[in-house]
């Protein structure tokens, strides 16, 4: 897939929104039956009696959608070579079956980096919303990216 | 019900680990391909020529099997009533196909919730080591307990 998207694209105050993924409750109970089988994540009759009310999808599992939103939307036509992390991941309402998600992210803040010319980092706020405009999921986390054109050597550093 | 921890079972300094949870080419590929289709982690080729010198599993999935581990280590049998949320997610080493990751959980502070006396919260941080003893993935997060007996 060509690359539209390097790191000085990524401007503060660049915003996207995805389109959407319709989570079913097959979806959610096979993912936490691997990953979290907490019972409010497996079983729909049992998560009734939790302070849930019903079946809700792991948290885990709202970051994975969240995750592939960002691929189909748009990060899959970028130079991104990976993520070192989050700083805040904020879990604000249960998903439930049938909820339908979305992502808007947010560029807060683009740093070149200071080892390699060619790479730049992005500060992201990543907000997942349902269908009734609530956000989910808010997370605040940073990701890499090449450079279309490599950073130019500093003034006072020596010539190969 | 009634569970082995509650609360009030968790004081801070105290510390749980897991034994090791392998992870095989096929389900990096398979979780990849479902929730984070990025070339590294769902073509081996592609992956080769990336940065990364080969396939590496997704942060996410590797977050996935983190709780996985706590799960078994303790929350299973835990008064859990969830989590609001995680800070200082930190990816530090890639994880790739046949690594065996294995968890330590720490517990840093208990707090009783001022406006529910039934519950508290427990942060704790979590670390992930690969079988080389090298730590892959960290981070702290905030779980929410029922109590034994409710605060006054």
């Amino acid at each position: 897939m060509a690359i539209k998207y390097y790191w000085e694209d990524f401007t503060p105050g660049w915003v996207i929104e995805t389109p959407t993924r319709t989570l079913s409750e097959q979806d959610i109970v096979r993912f936490a039956r691997e990953y979290d089988p907490q019972i409010f994540h497996t079983d729909a009759e049992a998560a009734r009696a939790t302070p849930f009310g019903g079946l809700i999808a792991s948290g885990w599992q709202t970051c994975g959608i969240t995750m592939r939103l960002m691929c189909d939307g748009y990060l899959l036509e970028t130079s991104c070579v990976g993520s070192p992390g989050l700083e805040e991941l904020r879990w604000l309402k249960p998903v439930r079956p049938g909820d339908t998600l979305r992502l808007r992210s947010t560029v807060l803040e683009s740093t070149p980096s200071g080892k390699q010319p060619n790479r730049g980092t992005v500060l992201f706020r990543w907000d997942t919303l349902n269908q009734n405009d609530e956000i989910v999921l808010s997370m605040r986390g940073r990701q890499l990216f090449l450079r279309r054109a490599p950073a130019p050597p500093e003034q006072d550093s020596p010539k190969a | 019900m009634s569970y082995k921890y509650y609360w009030e079972d968790f004081a801070p300094g105290q510390v749980r680990e897991t034994g090791g949870h392998s992870l095989s080419e096929d389900e990096i590929i398979e979780f990849a391909r479902k929730y984070d289709p990025q070339p590294f982690h769902i073509d081996r080729d592609k992956a080769k020529q990336s940065a990364f010198g080969g396939l590496i599993a997704s942060g996410w999935q590797t977050a996935g099997l983190c709780m996985r581990m706590l799960c078994d280590l303790y929350l299973l049998e835990s008064a859990s009533m969830g989590s609001p949320g995680v800070d200082e997610v930190r990816w530090v080493k890639p994880v790739r196909p046949g690594d065996t990751l294995r968890l330590k959980s720490t517990v840093l502070e208990t707090r009783a919730s001022a406006s529910r006396p039934d519950m508290g919260t427990v942060r704790s941080r979590s670390e992930v080591y690969n079988q080389h003893g090298e730590l892959v993935m960290r981070m702290s997060g905030v779980g929410m307990f029922r109590r034994r007996s409710p605060g006054t």
